[in-house]
């Protein structure tokens, strides 16, 4: 276990460091972590436990001074050390000084001039990410004056080519900073070079680990389980927090859960952790749970919006209108142009069934985001639901080819190409989505619903897709029922019999009643009275009497007959008679 | 967000327009002179406006020449005053040095354009019409540029400095750089190991680094220049492999340089859908040639679809790519995506919109696609549930056009998937079409279905489809035999559901479509490819002696220049008209007629062998080598087969296989190696029952093969056995024309085992078949078999033989094959010698001369039975006349095919 404090002074430094680069997200991250540490209970005042969450800015002046009045020697390293860089040139140069504000004042263009004959590696880093930063401003900009009927968007930074081709002259004569190869993997990551950015970034974030935009950058790259095994990474606590993301993106919830699990230990107040958590939880459809680690993150970093629009699905499969709104009200006023902003509200307009101001909103957050994959799959289920299926088809396309593991595109592209009335195109879909999720009973019976539409008619196979749906633990019963009705109408009255038992289990297990439960007992109950099996086919029908309505007496009609068979009488004759 | 608004005709600025802007500056000066400065006469002045007007009707090609491309032209059109043109174009380009520069050079563009009302020109004066085409072109370019936003000036005054600046730089490295242009090509698909490898050579050369790319190009572009006009060819001499896929690769990659370089200028929709086309067209021919490397398409696909990802076409084309190169699950992937973005309504020009349902998008035509695909990956039963589902769908939409589509391909599939295997899959499936249908047999299903098909499309005017349906329906009339079965016999009517004339009749309605469509070429030019090709007809005269050699191999096009403009006929409709006349060629075949059919055949090959899928050029190859077999022997049939084979390697199921275990079979027999004979009659088997469903025909095949062989053998009870199993075969699945084969063979073998008697119904019943359903080849030959089996009779009857064989002799003279032709002449000989008035001592040419003729053919054919028969009879000839001499050549002969027979396997060593 790496000791708390060791830790704490090393984000400490990595903050200083990363915002001296102006590499302000990953100091931003830092930043949250540090404050995620528990703080050491004897360096405080039963005062300050109370600011421990909540109110920050006490505990960091007071952590600052703390750090410059007793610099620790990191004790109890078990993982690699990764000693922490020398500060280099302790006095920046005054055209350094010059350059990062303009860098603040975003004029990148003017940065990289002034610092065009620096030769230290800082400067250099300073001046090419400003090359680079201002490419991009030029590119954001291109993309919208080149607009063409087809879309074209081939704008390119333009400073990519000499960018690359300083970094690797750098980089071979090994005058290049860990910050630089970050940027060379960027540069060749936005080049298409990916086993190359790869192989950059890992050199990168060994030497120096606590760049997080650089793990981020790595994390993107590994878009299998096969390429995370390969890469060659150091020990180092950040790995961890790495690894846990990557678990995520990968699908592998449990494993990341673990992850994040671990780190807790450490950084048992970040928020970052907690939000990581809910992901994975929700994505395991803990839905409860999620919403209770949301509201309690809200509570202490109420103007967060990063990761607020899972905290929306879950208030939206919650059907919590009030409040869903009122998330929708704070993000709004924190930040409207924000994807997540949108979206939020989004789901709100749709929850209220406005669809058409739904839309907008989603639209709005791909404006802003063109690669924001849920607003495509939620865009697509407004369009389900204004019935708009092509443009319902549009968007969720749109999504499964950003990420060709988006199982709810896969089945929304099922749903609409059925509604259109081509089942037996809608298939490849489902199979698509079971694909990526085969453990869950709704694809399953989407499937089987499929099979069972009367154009296509293909009881055997919605059959098999009802069962897999029943080993899934289906919840809400319907892959039973079904299974039985199926087996029934295919005159297979054991299987059937089998089926509607279960079912009946299932649904006193639940306490539930309904249309369902007669079925299946009065099915039972003649099933058992032609086999002959007239102790259990009584049972059923004494179950039926409790009921009122036509089922009463056709329970009391079968009684009649079993007492008839069992006497031995011709039950013909009988029937007639009046009781 | 579905689909895409065409915004047909988007003109853009370019740098090109710019130099075109230019030359129509020099050519009609606002200056007013008689003749303007550099133009020395009259002649030279109108040659540059013929060039200018041809470059602007190309101007909405994909492709714009550059700079030094054009400089080139220049040089073949300006002659003497070259360099003075190209001077003036290179300076003015350069005197633009800033954005307002561009602004004050399109305000000078109007000067040259002549006032609305033409009333006031006086005689000698150059005024460009605001009307023609030139004017409109300036018209158009500064109504363009006057529409451009401040950002859009820039864009267009940076790419004017690209489009100068390559032109500079290349000119000096042009030589340089030739020697090593295939390094070069590898450069830009080089990836990072040979990146890290070759840094250490980069290192020395670092200036050069950084001109590569644009010189690259600029070489690319300059040689392939010359080879985009001979990419066609290309794949003609695909013999010298190496060179030709060169040829190849080098100009796909210019395709990719091009692409990527010019995206700095928009293209119109417009034009890149006639790009797409073309580039689909490619596909389609070329898709499955070895020649072909859907690999470097597939790249040139991926980054078109990077610059453009609103063009969702480039996913069909990635469909079509992929299905040519046999990858099921990106093919199927790609066309799913096609029709997700698209909704059917984007790409298929084919499908005029009908009206009303483009809310719903028009995804049956996904299904129709879809099925299609499944059935050329083999999976007719897919193929039929989407079919099925199509036919649903669109009935829902009312979308008459798909349905029509979809009716011609589930005819077309059921007909290919033979019949047997279908029964039991039509009977899952069921739709309001083919329920109607489902008490009939297959054939009946397949007639109905094209029927409907045909009528729907013949009431929306789809003409390629009413052209194909006609020409399927045609095949089906030829194939399938629609007769009464309760009245069959002599006395009933000779009227059936088929003959000649009504075969010809679809054949001609097929091929009305080439009139229908040189009479609308003009509405059909929708494709901004077409445009190009004014340019390079007006280049023909001019351009590099390259050019011209060309012509001379592209002969075999000059057939649509008699129709109208040479580009004016799509491929698809060539490739319909050249199946008309494989069509022609299969009809004549059967109805007898070997020199009609093997015309057909020729035509086909020669005309349409460019246009045409590589699985029907292998037809035509097929038909022609099998005429060789039957009329010149099994020598040159093989030799021709050798190359066949090299040339159709890589069609999928190719049919060489099937072609070649046929020819070995029959020869086999001829030699009388039965052994080998059966070996290959088993393998025929097997490729008759495949995992997709057993072929039918096919399998018919084999087993008449079967129960010759057996005949061979001389097991004829066995062999009747066969014969009579098959014949009840075909009856039960309707084959007609078979059983008329089948009862002649139960002729033969009767005739061989030495019952005549019942023999004679036989081959009277298959004569009675062949006349109802005009087979007029096989007539003779089952009226020669009939002459036999009277012969066999006893010798009383040989003038009534000789009668009947006389009757039959134009036609087995005219059309036979060598066989049959000898079989003939043998028997005529046999017919005088048992003929007791017939004395030989007096007449002995006829029997003489008809012998000769029989062992010559014979002696191509290696049928060493009958032509042991010939010699032996020639050699008693000569004995009775006493020639002794001649005897002994004969009886030497006789033996020698005795012992050929007898050791049947010397032959086969020496089989291919």
């Amino acid at each position: 276990m790496v000791s708390k404090e060791s830790c704490r002074n090393e984000i400490r430094a990595a903050i200083r460091q990363l915002s001296d680069r102006c590499l302000y997200s990953a100091a931003k991250w830092a930043g949250e972590q540090l404050v995620g540490i528990e703080q050491d209970p004897s360096n405080f005042t039963p005062s300050n436990t109370r600011f421990q969450r909540g109110s920050s800015s006490i505990r960091r002046r007071f952590s600052t001074n703390e750090s410059i009045s007793t610099p620790l020697p990191s004790v109890g390293f078990s993982q690699a050390a990764t000693p922490l860089p020398e500060e280099d040139e302790t006095i920046d140069g005054d055209l350094y000084l010059l350059a990062k504000s303009y860098f603040d004042c975003r004029e990148y263009r003017r940065a990289s001039h002034v610092l065009r004959d620096q030769m230290s590696k800082k400067s250099v880093f300073l001046r090419c990410y400003a090359l680079y930063l201002a490419g991009e401003k030029r590119k954001e900009e291109e993309m919208i004056e080149l607009e063409g009927p087809l879309g074209k968007s081939d704008a390119i930074n333009r400073e990519l080519v000499s960018l690359e081709r300083e970094l690797s002259a750098l980089r071979r004569a090994g005058t290049i900073d860990s910050f630089g190869l970050y940027l060379y993997g960027v540069v060749l990551k936005e080049k298409g070079n990916e086993s190359l950015a790869r192989a950059s970034l890992v050199e990168s974030v060994n030497s120096y680990p606590w760049n997080w935009s650089a793990w981020l950058e790595l994390q993107s790259l590994c878009t299998s389980i096969e390429i995370l095994n390969s890469l060659n990474l150091n020990n180092h606590w950040m790995k961890e927090f790495f690894l846990g993301n990557a678990y995520q993106e990968l699908r592998m919830h449990t494993e990341s859960l673990a992850k994040y699990d671990y780190l807790q230990g450490i950084f048992s107040f970040s928020n970052y952790i907690q939000a990581q958590t809910a992901k994975a939880q929700y994505s395991l459809r803990e839905f409860d749970q999620v919403e209770i680690m949301f509201e309690e993150l809200l509570r202490n970093d109420p103007y967060r919006v990063e990761d607020m629009d899972l905290y929306s699905n879950v208030l939206y499969a919650k059907e919590a209108c009030a409040a869903l709104s009122y998330l929708a009200h704070k993000v709004f006023l924190t930040d409207k142009y924000r994807p997540e902003s949108c979206c939020i509200i989004g789901n709100y307009y749709s929850l209220k069934g406005q669809h058409e101001k739904a839309v907008m909103y989603f639209r709005r957050a791909l404006k802003l985001n063109k690669k924001y994959l849920s607003a495509w799959t939620l865009m697509g289920h407004e369009y389900v639901e204004m019935k708009n299926t092509p443009a319902a088809i549009d968007a969720y396309r749109r999504a499964v080819d950003i990420n060709p593991c988006d199982y709810r595109a896969w089945y929304g592209l099922g749903q609409a190409y059925e509604m259109m009335g081509m089942p037996f195109y809608a298939l490849h879909y489902f199979r698509k989505s079971i694909f990526f999720l085969p453990n869950d009973s709704r694809l399953w019976i989407a499937m089987a619903k499929c099979y069972q539409t009367e154009q296509l008619h293909m009881l055997e196979e919605a059959i098999k897709c009802y069962k897999r749906a029943v080993n899934c633990t289906d919840t809400e019963g319907i892959a039973l029922n079904q299974l039985a009705k199926l087996h029934q109408k295919l005159e297979r009255n054991d299987e059937a019999a089998f089926y509607f038992e279960k079912d009946l289990e299932r649904m006193d297990a639940e306490g539930l009643e309904g249309p369902n439960m007669f079925e299946a007992l009065v099915f039972l109950a003649t099933h058992f009275k032609t086999h002959k099996k007239f102790e259990e086919a009584e049972v059923y029908c004494t179950r039926l009497l409790d009921y009122s309505g036509p089922e009463k007496e056709k329970a009391k009609s079968l009684l009649r007959g079993i007492r008839m068979a069992q006497t031995g009488f011709p039950s013909m004759d009988l029937e007639h008679f009046p009781i | 967000m579905a689909g895409l608004p065409r915004t047909a005709g988007a003109f853009a600025v370019t740098p090109h327009k710019i130099s075109v802007c230019i030359l129509l500056q020099i050519y009609a000066p606002s200056a007013q002179m008689s003749l303007p400065f550099p133009f020395s006469s009259v002649s030279q002045h109108n040659r540059l406006g013929l060039y200018l007007f041809s470059l602007t009707k190309s101007c909405d090609d994909i492709f714009e020449p550059k700079l030094e491309e054009l400089i080139n032209q220049l040089r073949d059109v300006g002659e003497e005053m070259d360099a003075w043109l190209t001077d003036h174009l290179t300076n003015r380009f350069s005197s633009l040095a800033s954005p307002d520069d561009l602004l004050n050079f399109f305000n000078d563009m109007r000067g040259i354009l002549g006032s609305l009302d033409s009333g006031a020109v006086q005689d000698d004066q150059i005024i460009l019409d605001p009307n023609s085409n030139l004017g409109m072109f300036v018209r158009r370019c500064i109504l363009a540029f006057n529409l451009l936003s401040f950002e859009g000036v820039c864009h267009l005054f940076s790419s004017i400095e690209d489009y100068c600046k390559v032109a500079h730089s290349s000119s000096a490295q042009f030589d340089a750089s030739n020697d090593n242009l295939e390094s070069l090509t590898q450069y830009d698909q080089m990836d990072m190991e040979n990146y890290v490898m070759g840094i250490a050579t980069e290192e020395l050369s670092v200036p050069f680094h950084l001109h590569t790319p644009e010189a690259l190009i600029k070489v690319t572009e300059g040689i392939t220049y010359g080879l985009r006009v001979t990419r066609k060819e290309s794949s003609r001499i695909s013999k010298k492999n190496t060179e030709a896929t060169r040829v190849v690769c080098a100009s796909t990659s210019t395709l990719e340089d091009t692409l990527v370089d010019e995206s700095l200028f928009l293209r119109t929709n417009f034009q890149i859908q006639g790009f797409l086309m073309e580039q689909a067209d490619a596909i389609e021919t070329h898709g499955s040639s070895s020649s072909f490397s859907s690999s470097l398409v597939e790249s040139f696909l991926e980054q078109l679809q990077n610059l453009a990802p609103e063009l969702h076409r480039v996913h069909f084309l990635r469909y079509l790519n992929k299905l040519h190169s046999d990858d099921y699950f990106a093919a199927l992937d790609n066309l799913l995506r096609y029709f997700d973005y698209s909704a059917g309504n984007e790409g298929f020009d084919l499908v005029p919109p009908s009206t009303g349902c483009s809310m719903y998008g028009r995804y049956e035509i996904a299904l129709l696609c879809l099925g299609m695909m499944h059935f050329r990956f083999g999976h007719p039963n897919l193929a039929l549930e989407v079919l099925t589902e199509a036919v649903r769908v669109s009935q829902q939409l009312s979308n008459d056009t798909c349905l029509a589509y979809t009716l011609a391909a589930m005819s077309t599939l059921l007909s290919e998937m033979g019949i047997a295997s279908t029964s039991s899959v039509l009977g899952s499936s069921y739709s309001p079409v083919t329920s109607t249908a489902s008490s009939l047999s297959v054939q009946q299903r397949v007639y109905i279905l094209l029927k409907e098909s045909l009528r729907r499309a013949d009431s929306l005017k789809l003409r390629r489809l009413v052209a194909s349906n006609h020409l399927a329906m045609a095949k089906f009339e030829l194939m399938h035999v629609q007769r009464p079965l309760l009245s069959f016999g002599p006395k009933a009517s000779v009227r059936h559901k088929t003959c000649p004339v009504s075969v010809c009749k679809e054949i001609r309605l097929g091929a009305h479509l080439i009139s229908d469509f040189s009479s609308e070429s003009s509405t059909m030019t929708v494709d901004g490819s077409l445009s190009s090709a004014w340019l390079k007809d007006l280049q023909k005269p001019w351009g590099p002696p390259v050019i011209s050699q060309d012509s001379s191999s592209r002969k075999s096009s000059t057939f649509f220049q008699l129709c109208d403009h040479p580009v004016s006929i799509p491929g698809s409709v060539s490739q319909l008209i050249g199946a008309s006349y494989l069509l022609r060629a299969t009809s004549w075949e059967l109805y007898g007629s070997a020199p009609m059919a093997r015309m057909n055949t020729l035509v086909y090959a020669t005309l349409f062998g460019d246009s045409s899928s590589s699985s029907d050029g292998e037809l035509a190859y097929l038909k022609l080598i099998q005429h060789l077999a039957l009329y010149k022997g099994y020598k040159d049939a093989f030799a021709a087969l050798k190359i066949a084979e090299e040339k159709f390697l890589t069609v999928p199921k190719s049919k060489i296989l099937l072609l070649k275990l046929q020819l070995l079979h029959e020869r086999a027999l001829h030699c009388g190696n039965v052994k080998l004979a059966q070996r290959m009659c088993n393998e025929l088997g097997g490729l008759a029952s495949t995992a997709m469903g057993v072929d039918m025909e096919l399998k018919v095949e084999a087993s008449l093969r079967e129960a010759r062989t057996l005949l061979a053998a001389k097991q004829y009870s066995q062999a009747a056995n066969v014969a009579h199993s098959l014949f009840c075969t075909c009856h039960k699945f309707n084959l007609q024309i078979e059983k008329a084969s089948v009862l002649l063979l139960l002729a033969e073998i009767h005739k061989k085992s030495g019952n005549a008697v019942l023999g004679l119904p036989y081959a009277l019943a298959s004569i009675s078949f062949c006349q109802s359903f005009n087979l007029d080849l096989l007539n003779a030959s089952a009226t020669l078999t009939l002459a036999e089996l009277w012969l066999g009779l006893g010798s009383n009857h040989a003038k009534r033989a000789l009668d009947l064989l006389h009757g039959a002799f134009p036609m087995i003279l005219g059309h036979g094959g060598l066989e049959l032709r000898a079989r003939a002449y043998i028997f005529e000989a046999n017919c005088y010698l048992s003929d007791p008035s017939y004395s030989v001592s007096t007449d002995s040419d006829t029997i003489l001369d008809s012998l000769r003729q029989a062992s010559d053919e014979l002696q191509d054919l290696e049928f060493h039975e009958l032509a042991a028969e010939a010699s032996y009879l020639m050699a008693m000839v000569y004995d009775k006349l006493g020639r002794v001499e001649e005897r002994e050549d004969a009886a030497a002969l006789f033996k020698k095919h005795i012992i050929a027979l007898e050791n049947p396997h010397d032959v086969e060593q020496n089989m291919p």
